[in-house]
């Protein structure tokens, strides 16, 4: 605790009065609650550029022969005459992958919600460096514009899909893609990973040394299970993926040859590399992409846990089983790599051993699924739009787990690999069952971030145009592929053979645009309720966990008035026979048994601040949206 | 293009709808108009020309929206007032679902209705193909109760327990009984299924066949080209350092080594004097720049000046040289490539004289083969679906999939009702702009004689006495199989 102890005393125990400057509350804050607003912004900004681009390349699929003035409006000589060039059709999928992957699920879900809630729902002041912390953000800030000023370059941004496997990204020869914008890339994604560590230790830190009296690691909510257990699996799978772009690195700038051998370009001739192997990256990277995938997922069952308990006021079921899921995903998310690999050229005899532990890891994700189930059972199901967000989750969750189970097959996966199925596999079990968990959390935990409500019909509105919409995408995407329509095609009108799906594929454009309208709704309801919302009352949901125990009504940087609340229980106590509330918030002492705990190291407590007036309406709105509660 | 489609289904989805939909997008992302007739020239940047029925209509649909909201939260408001319950959220919620998953399964029924048979679920135009697709049922018949199940208990649970003041859930968490079941259970399917595909891969993958003929299927941007071996059985060796515009897939060919060597020495002299003259260059260049820049002639050639200034910018930082030296040194390696190449005389044995690089693939029906897969730049991958085969060509590895070919293409045809039907190979791993257009047809003959047919017809490597390496990579997508080969 000392680490934040100490850091609170510094802020407050001087000096009550000194108000902190504008820049350092609202721009470089060590605040726990500000980064995450940071972090959530940048995320939902990126999120907006990731979709927009999407659909752009959306149309090109489905109208393959129309011209559309607005592209060559908004992309100038790459749509000259309307029509989307390939390679920045290329450009464009790529980035879209990119952003959707690390920036919005990896940065704009963990980084929003570790950083809210551990310190809120462990009782803590602060994280365990909040300095770190700050830097976390910094470097994703830095990171997300040097991605986005790599789509504006000359030679378009990288193209050689979200996984950029060379020789295709390594040789600048090969696709216009692989010049600057790859470097922009690579560059963007070592910053990246730079704030990824940084958080992740803090998450660690955070969750290890900072829980409050009384708050043992079993009565930690799953949130925050979740939350650890992605800090692990990023701190030690990030760094591969460092090494991984640093030899890509040198072997595009320095003439080093770690991934390539033997290759001879149209126009140039022979070239030198000799000795490298093109599979060695394909394992470096999918050693840090597999564990990614549950990166990007656990956050958001984490999230779904908690709201799937709170609102069907019933404990979630098997808490004990939940976690050991989450520890064995964890573990065998490790050892999976391979399955993205099978006809790579790989020994086939490895195949066989990655397609066995594949197939291990479906059962704990299958417990997870059974449970959530469970816990809806006879629940008394309050549908709030987070419920709603959640409930999808799962429902993705199983629709596109299932399709793992014949992907993870390498005897199947000859037929179905790289295809329109893996796009339908991979969009509804992490793009969008993470989308899901993120807009769960983003509804449930709105009134902990603004003080106020959001409005729950929009919600509604917003969930189900979603909901629907996401399932016309990506549902159809399983029937292409296994016509062995194959992905990351620009057109397909010169292939007889795919020409009955245009039809689909229309089918599928004009769902995503409906998709796209429908988080119109979402934005207008998040940014008006910052400001019009209804004023929310200190527990909105009734829920147990400590973030709702701390104030709403005041800035505080040290989250609790006096002392840190005491924990006496597990976060799920809800609907007791033996309570007339159906609820019981962990921190209420039980009137039976009395927990009787040592006394504990005691924190100067945080004076609460006034909200200073002000009267520029662009500094007042930037406080609103990034500022501390209320 | 897509000429033969039933047109029936989404041709009210004209550019109009879209193009407005569009315009919501653009609108609020606020860089936007909405074309308003797709099919005109690009427009300038005109705020008067943008279609403002569009955004309007747009703006309207979002207006509408909002104002359901509105009223559903009056509905609340008036409850507040007057005390009694005029809707239940959670039970609207609930029926909501129950009606989406119902239109949900009906509309998966209604699609593998529509399209289920262009599926390749069966039908494997391959040996091993079968058990793939067999195998696929399977697992789809477990996943498939399993989804349904699933699918059907989150949104029945959804209405049967939506919340209601008077109702308080079950203080229900933990049933050991229940989750070992459900542990067990998966787990056992599970096992069932990876000791299949276990065997199934195993057996596709790694059965040694002697009697498979090897076929060389050769990758590049952006084409496919195969190898056959002649009459020594054996495919010739080759090397990435041998490639050349005669030799397209770099075989061992003793000539055309002799000639490589000769032009790559003639480049390396040309760039030795432009090395000797580069700081003579540099002045002349800077000179004519300086003239340009003077008369005024920069304004008027615009193009032209900034590349003049690009080259001198580069002669004068010394990267032209640089770059020039680099050139040369990487030509200098491969000569002494080739020389190594050259002295492994075994190499040179003629086996790759015979063999014949064709732009099509014709295969025998019932004839194992062992495709060998080489790519020459980036990856790619060799995907025949209707043969249930996929292997990646990758730079500097050869890769191997052995398999066989069951039905003819007269067959399929038959099969699939369409006389115009071909096998084809087409590229699976992102290679580039032409990604989307890189395939070769395959052909499935039924007899040995139809193949030697079409096989005479092709050139050889080194043929007797002048004739040319084979055909250029543009008419690849062109190439036809001599009629007699089919049938
Ligand atoms: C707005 C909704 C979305 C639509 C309409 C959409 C559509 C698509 C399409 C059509 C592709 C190209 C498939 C191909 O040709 O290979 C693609 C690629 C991809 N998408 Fe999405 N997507 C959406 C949201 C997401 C989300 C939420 C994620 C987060 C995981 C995501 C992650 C990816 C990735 C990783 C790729 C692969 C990029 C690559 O091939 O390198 N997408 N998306
Ligand atoms: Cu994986
Ligand atoms: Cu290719």
């Amino acid at each position: 605790m000392s680490t934040s102890a100490s850091h609170a005393a510094d802020h407050h125990g001087h000096d009550h009065h000194h108000q902190e400057s504008f820049i350092s509350k609202y721009v470089f804050s060590m605040d726990h609650k500000m980064i995450s607003k940071q972090f959530l912004i940048t995320g939902i900004i990126m999120g907006v550029i990731g979709m927009g681009m999407s659909l752009l390349f959306r149309l090109q699929l489905a109208w393959p022969d129309e011209q559309f003035g607005i592209l060559e409006m908004l992309l100038g000589k790459w749509a000259v005459d309307g029509k989307l060039d390939p390679n920045f059709y290329m450009g464009l999928v790529t980035s879209h992958g990119t952003i959707m992957v690390f920036y919005v699920l990896t940065a704009g879900l963990s980084g929003t919600f570790s950083n809210l809630l551990i310190p809120l729902q462990i009782g803590a002041r602060d994280m365990a460096s909040p300095f770190m912390n700050m830097l976390s953000y910094w470097f994703f800030f830095l990171s997300s514009v040097v991605l986005l000023v790599s789509v504006g370059v000359e030679t378009g941004p990288a193209s050689a899909g979200w996984t950029v496997y060379p020789p295709l990204s390594a040789l600048e020869k090969a696709m216009p893609g692989s010049g600057l914008g790859m470097t922009l890339w690579l560059v963007a994604i070592a910053l990246f990973i730079i704030s990824a560590l940084l958080g992740g230790m803090n998450y660690i830190a955070t969750v290890l040394n900072q829980r409050t009296k009384g708050m043992s690691m079993n009565r930690m909510p799953l949130t925050i299970w979740a939350f650890l257990f992605t800090a692990v699996l990023g701190l030690l799978s990030f760094p591969v993926l460092l090494g991984a772009s640093l030899f890509l690195i040198f072997d595009r700038s320095f003439g080093t040859s770690f991934y390539l051998s033997d290759i001879y370009l149209e126009g140039i001739g022979a070239l030198e590399n000799v000795g490298g192997s093109p599979v060695l990256y394909q394992h470096l990277f999918w050693f840090l992409g597999h564990p990614e995938v549950y990166i990007i997922l656990m956050p958001a069952l984490g999230i779904t846990s908690e709201v799937i308990s709170t609102n069907a006021r019933k404990p979630i079921f098997g808490y004990t089983a939940m976690i050991i899921s989450l520890m064995g995903i964890s573990i065998l998310s490790f050892i999976v790599w391979g399955h993205h690999m099978f006809i790579t050229g790989m020994n086939p005899f490895l195949g066989s051993v990655f397609m066995i532990l594949t197939l291990i890891i479906a059962v704990p994700s299958a417990v997870k699924a059974f449970n959530y189930l469970t816990t809806l059972w006879r629940g008394n199901l309050r549908f709030t739009p987070a419920m709603l967000f959640s409930i999808g989750l799962v429902s993705f969750f199983i629709s596109g787990g299932l399709t793992g189970i014949y992907l993870g097959n390498a005897a199947m996966d000859i037929q179905l690999h790289d295809s329109y199925f893996v796009v339908a596999h991979f969009h509804l079990v992490m793009g969008s069952a993470a989308i899901f968990g993120m807009f769960a959390g983003i509804y449930h935990w709105f009134p902990r971030m603004y003080g106020r409500m959001m409005n729950n019909t929009l919600g509604y509105f917003h969930f189900w145009l979603t909901f629907i919409s996401a399932y016309l995408v990506f549902f159809p995407m399983h029937f292409m592929g296994l016509a062995g329509v194959p992905r990351r095609y620009y057109q397909f009108t010169l292939m007889e053979d795919f020409s009955v799906w245009a039809d689909v594929n229309k089918l599928i454009t004009v769902s995503a645009i409906v998709g796209g309208f429908a988080q119109l709704l979402f934005l207008y309801n998040f940014f008006v309720s910052i400001f019009r919302g209804k004023k929310a009352d200190q527990n909105p949901w009734l829920s147990n966990t400590l973030e709702w125990t701390s104030p709403m009504d005041v800035r505080l940087h040290g989250n609790w008035p006096g002392e840190l609340p005491t924990v006496y229980r597990g976060p799920h106590e809800y609907s007791r026979p033996d309570r007339e509330l159906d609820y019981f918030p962990q921190n209420e002492p039980d009137e039976t048994a009395p927990e009787v705990f040592e006394p504990a190291v005691v924190t100067e407590a945080p004076k609460a601040e006034e909200v200073p007036a002000e009267n520029s309406v662009f500094f007042a709105a930037i406080k609103r949206v990034f500022g501390l509660s209320r | 293009m897509m000429l033969t489609l039933p047109k029936k289904s989404f041709n009210l989805l004209n550019k109009k709808l879209l193009s407005l939909l569009m315009a919501c997008m653009a609108t609020v992302m606020s860089f936007a108009q909405a074309a308003s007739d797709v099919i005109q020239p690009p427009q300038e940047f005109d705020p008067s020309s943008w279609n403002w029925m569009n955004i309007l209509i747009c703006a309207l649909i979002l207006l509408i929206t909002l104002v359901i909201a509105r009223a559903f939260d009056i509905g609340g408001l008036a409850e507040k007032i007057t005390g009694k319950k005029i809707v239940n959220p959670h039970k609207i919620n609930a029926i909501v679902g129950i009606v989406v998953l119902i239109l949900g399964f009906v509309g998966v029924w209604y699609e593998m209705k529509y399209h289920g048979k262009f599926l390749l679920l069966s039908n494997s135009a391959s040996e091993h193909g079968a058990e793939l697709d067999s195998m696929f049922m399977w697992t789809f018949g477990f996943t498939f109760v399993v989804f349904i199940l699933t699918e059907f208990l989150l949104f029945y649970f959804m209405i049967r327990y939506y919340y209601r003041e008077d109702r308080k859930a079950d203080y229900f968490f933990h049933n050991n009984k229940l989750e070992i079941v459900w542990t067990i259970v998966p787990a056992i399917v599970l096992t069932f299924l990876v000791l299949r595909g276990f065997n199934v891969w195993t057996k596709i993958t790694q059965t040694p066949n002697d009697k498979a003929e090897e076929v060389e299927i050769f990758a590049y941007q952006f084409g496919w080209k195969a190898r056959y071996a002649g009459e020594d059985k054996k495919l010739g060796e080759n090397s990435f350092v041998m490639i050349s515009g005669t030799n397209p897939l770099g075989l061992a060919v003793e000539d055309e080594a002799d000639k490589l060597k000769a032009t790559l020495q003639t480049e390396i002299d040309e760039i030795k004097a432009k090395l000797a003259s580069a700081n003579d260059s540099t002045v002349v260049w800077r000179a004519a720049l300086n003239k340009m820049e003077s008369t005024g002639l920069s304004n008027t050639y615009v193009s032209e000046y900034k590349a003049l200034r690009e080259k001198v910018l580069d002669a004068e930082s010394g990267a032209y040289v640089r770059q020039m030296e680099k050139e040369k040194k990487r030509k200098e390696t491969n000569i002494k490539r080739v020389d190594l190449f050259k002295s492994k005389q075994e190499i040179f044995n003629k086996a790759a004289y015979d063999d014949r690089v064709t732009t099509e693939i014709v295969l025998i029906k019932n004839k194992p083969y062992m495709f060998r897969f080489r790519a020459r730049d980036v990856i790619h991958s060799a995907y025949m679906p209707e043969f249930r085969a996929q292997m990646n060509c990758v730079p500097g590895m050869s890769t191997v999939f052995p398999f066989t070919p069951i039905k003819t293409t007269v067959e399929a045809r038959k099969a699939k009702g369409n006389d115009k039907f071909d096998y084809y190979l087409y590229c699976n791993k992102i290679c580039g702009a032409a990604h989307y257009n890189m395939k070769i047809k395959i052909t499935v003959v039924g007899s040995e004689a139809e193949y030697q047919t079409w096989l005479a017809a092709q050139a050889k490597v080194v043929a007797p006495p002048v004739e040319a390496a084979p055909a250029t990579p543009a008419s690849d997508s062109t190439a036809v199989l001599p009629a007699v080969a089919v049938n």
